[in-house]
């Protein structure tokens, strides 16, 4: 049942991607607006990535916390700026896209 | 096999490093103050109300993050007298909303000032650079 599934999926996957054949070609083939899609995927991706490292960073202290809770001042200063740095890189690809876009 | 020792022994150290975090809340405000005047001076008033606003948004979310990660911390190491992690929670997702607020207003009122917004939000990077250059200047300082 699983492994019908998986195919099934897979052709509905090549069919969506079949979809673009159908499309009107010439001039309004042309218009895609590829800076727009290319923002959009470039900030999914980087606060994904910006998630992914706020997760780790609070998983390892929350961890070392648990371990050895009389280093608490160090490892919470090394956190609030670990997240607000990592926050900050998620800002730079907004910004940087908001130029670009504009 | 080694024993793991403490990076830090000297309390004067441990006090100088403890009070970074109330440094780096007052170098915000600090460069808030000076570079609004710059900005005022070289943009006009439209950028800089912006930057005010992104800079008032920067200093909150600075100031809930701190509280969050203390209620974390809190969390972690007394188990017994916590709050409830749907406060912790809820904190830790206003910082977004508020910032998403924030720049829809500017947006909305004058999108001139978004560039100002977006600078603004970056203080907290431009306070934890000053805090590092100081932080660097006292080890020098004090030849350590």
């Amino acid at each position: 049942m699983r492994r019908l599934l998986s195919h099934l999926f897979m052709a509905l996957a090549f069919m969506f991607m079949a979809v673009p054949v159908f499309a009107q070609g010439g001039a309004a083939a042309g218009a895609v607006n590829w800076v727009a899609i290319t923002a959009g995927f470039s900030m999914a991706i980087a606060s994904g990535l910006c998630a992914l490292g706020q997760a780790k960073a609070t998983a390892s202290a929350a961890e070392a916390l648990g371990r050895n809770p009389a280093a608490r001042p160090g490892i919470q200063l090394a956190l609030i700026l670990g997240l607000a740095l990592i926050e900050s890189l998620a800002l730079y690809t907004l910004v940087i896209i908001f130029a670009k876009v504009n | 096999m080694t024993t793991a020792e403490p990076l830090t022994t000297d309390p004067n150290s441990e006090a100088f490093y403890a009070a970074a975090l109330d440094r780096i809340s007052r170098f915000m405000l600090v460069l808030t103050i000076t570079l609004s005047a710059a900005a005022w001076w070289r943009y006009g008033w439209r950028i800089v109300l912006g930057f005010a606003c992104g800079c008032a948004v920067a200093y909150l979310n600075f100031h809930w993050l701190k509280r969050v990660v203390t209620a974390l911390a809190d969390r972690a190491t007394q188990p017994g007298r916590t709050q409830s992690s749907g406060g912790v929670v809820l904190r830790f997702l206003l910082r977004y909303v508020l910032m998403g607020l924030g720049a829809y207003v500017i947006f909305t009122v004058s999108p001139a000032s978004l560039y100002g917004l977006f600078a603004g939000l970056f203080l907290p990077v431009a306070a934890i650079a000053c805090e590092a250059a100081y932080e660097m200047w006292v080890a020098v300082a004090r030849g350590t």
